[in-house]
């Protein structure tokens, strides 16, 4: 395997669980939510300051601990799920439709302007480094093999969240959310604490975006600004609905085809007879491309396929239902 | 204190330009009644084509009448193509949200192939500073605000004492009832993405004028403010959007000033949280009648 093909991968199963735990929130509980991508970016920055150790000057961030990486990415989850339910506390409590997304929204500029403004928290614009090969010196791997190890470490994690989010997927607490997605008020008539379930959710959501941005911060072994942007969950929302919001085995295929497909397709455009002049232009516009691509497919889906690829399984009583028997007269 | 009329000043050009911004997203919002998310796209594209034909003819005239009738266009696509077919469909508000975040994704990306993501410089002299009054403001300044004020001082005329503005109010209050009377909302919704598209992207281009410069992600970052001001000044309201952008510009202008300006972004959705939780109809809601109506 070559190296290109461990980086897909393991980028592959990173954006894999952060499409699940987005699932969570935009397809059972229904809640289009903006602030998805800040979680990940807490997560990702938390894991850094919990490993790298105390800066040296000029560089200033909070906390710098050097914990082992396993429990910094434990920390990162939890404070991925306490923003979003500092979040999910404001925003869910009388909020739906598109005013919840906005405050969303407003909730995820107000952490992307403190992240790159607010020096002392995570050195602003510089972001953070220097989170190398982390737990590589435990098996003591060399940087060839570590890649292998990390990619096969994402894959196990991928698939514990698949199993965990497919077990949730079919609880009671599932189809709690799922309901709530259908009809609030019907949720509420049957005795559901609405605000109380969508919040569980929610913070479910939230910790499964941390635990992505704790393997991501590993993986770029640094974060900074230009790492990430709000917007950037226009990709994840793109690889749900393409894939078949609510259901995982769609959203993994959404992941598939999306994350994987469309990003790495736009990578070999160039290698086209006749495209080669794409290279010399602007660094971007392959990126760029992508974006487009993207962005078209959103609005193509949401038109023409709204259920996706792979559309979630309605819930149907197998039990047969007994004759009503005429009341003997 | 001084300083504080300066920065009133200052206040007041920002919530001039936004204040245009602001009621030409109101006005789509309010004969469609979904929010366009694409709607900062349009004062970006204006921006480009106010810049390219500013320099081609070296006319400033000529870059706010082609950035107006390119944002009239863009808008014109955006309703034709997207938001129009997605409401005959029966697409949920938040569907049409999330289609138009697709559509503007997609043309911030088309810019960034055409233009690159750099900053572009729109220099061009704004004057020496002068006084009027208490305030310290450029002839460019003086500018923006007097066109901004008669912009909004012809569309209240259009909107209140024209037929199609009557047709436009009746559309934005209910739909239905506007097509059993004979009305073609599907027209007046369109006219009306024209109209709220030329005050757009005459506004992209005072924006662009006023800041300097400009990048393909500068109408989206416009757009979250916008957003608070339409918000704040009630959903739909043009009245109320106008008092709510020029109480957002003077916000974020003190806040800019006193603080620091880097946070303008978090200031502005600090607001827009508070008045969605406190009061989601909008701040000026209380009378029964706003003028528009």
């Amino acid at each position: 395997m070559s190296a290109y093909v461990v980086s897909v991968l393991t980028e592959g199963a990173i954006f894999g669980i952060m499409a699940l735990g987005l699932n969570v929130i935009w397809g059972w509980s229904g809640d289009f939510d903006l602030a998805y991508y800040g979680y990940v970016a807490i997560g990702a920055y938390m894991t850094l300051v919990l490993t790298i150790g105390a800066p040296t000057p000029p560089a200033q961030y909070i906390l710098g601990l050097q914990l082992p990486y396993p429990l910094a990415v434990v920390g990162a989850i939890a404070t991925s799920m306490a923003v979003g339910l500092v979040v999910g506390l404001i925003a869910l409590r009388h909020l739906r439709g598109i005013y919840f997304s906005i405050v969303t929204l407003g909730a995820v500029y107000v952490m992307y302007v403190m992240a790159g403004q607010y020096v002392p928290l995570v050195d602003g614009y510089n972001g953070l480094s220097g989170l190398f090969d982390p737990m590589g010196d435990w098996f003591g791997l060399d940087y060839q093999s570590y890649q292998y190890f990390f990619l096969g470490l994402s894959l196990v994690c991928f698939v514990l969240v698949f199993l965990f989010t497919a077990r949730i997927s079919g609880s009671r607490f599932g189809m709690a959310l799922r309901t709530l997605r259908e009809d609030e008020r019907a949720a509420a008539a049957f005795g559901r604490d609405i605000y109380r379930l969508k919040l569980k959710g929610y913070v479910l959501g939230a910790g499964l975006a941390g635990f992505a941005g704790a393997l991501f911060a590993a993986y770029l072994s640094a974060f900074n600004p230009s790492a990430w942007s709000p917007v950037e969950v226009i990709v994840l929302y793109s690889a749900v609905l393409v894939g078949g919001r609510g259901n995982i085995w769609g959203v993994a295929l959404g992941v598939l085809i999306m994350g994987m497909l469309v990003q790495e397709s736009t990578r070999f455009l160039p290698m086209l007879p006749g495209l080669g002049q794409l290279n010399t232009l602007h660094p971007q516009v392959l990126l760029a491309l992508r974006g487009v691509v993207i962005g078209l497919v959103l609005v193509l889906f949401l038109r023409f396929r709204p259920q996706g690829l792979l559309p979630e399984r309605r819930y149907v009583d197998r039990e047969p239902v007994a004759p009503a028997s005429m009341p003997a007269t | 204190m001084h300083e504080a009329l300066l920065t009133l000043g200052f206040g007041i050009v920002t919530a001039a330009i936004l204040a245009l911004s602001a009621v030409a997203f109101t006005l789509e919002y309010g004969v469609t009644n979904v929010a366009n998310v694409s709607h900062g796209e349009i004062l970006t594209v204006s921006a480009y084509v106010a810049y390219l034909v500013h320099s081609r003819t070296g006319s400033a005239v000529a870059a706010a009448i082609g950035a107006a009738v390119a944002g009239g266009l863009v808008a014109l696509a955006m309703y034709m193509s997207v938001i129009g077919p997605f409401i005959r469909f029966g697409a949920s508000p938040t569907v049409v949200f999330i289609a138009t975040l697709g559509i503007s994704f997609m043309i911030q990306n088309f810019l960034v192939i055409g233009f690159g993501a750099e900053n572009v410089a729109y220099t061009i002299d704004p004057g020496a500073p002068q006084h009027l009054g208490p305030f310290l403001l450029t002839p460019l300044d003086e500018q923006i605000v007097i066109s901004a004020a008669a912009i909004t001082l012809g569309l209240y005329v259009i909107v209140s004492r024209t037929k199609f503005g009557k047709a436009l109010r009746a559309v934005s209050q209910n739909r239905e009832l506007a097509r059993v009377t004979g009305i073609n909302a599907t027209q007046v919704a369109a006219a009306t993405f024209v109209l709220a598209g030329m005050i757009a992207g005459y506004a992209g281009f005072i924006l662009a004028e006023s800041v300097g410069t400009f990048n393909p992600y500068f109408g989206f970052s416009f757009f979250l403010i916008t957003l608070t001001a339409s918000v704040a000044g009630g959903l739909g309201k043009p009245f109320g959007t106008v008092a709510g952008a020029v109480m957002v510009g003077l916000i974020l202008e003190f806040a800019g000033n006193y603080i620091t300006a880097s946070y303008n972004l978090a200031f502005a959705f600090a607001i827009l949280a508070i008045v969605i939780l406190v009061r989601p109809r909008g701040l000026f809601t209380n009378a029964r009648r706003t003028v528009f109506e």
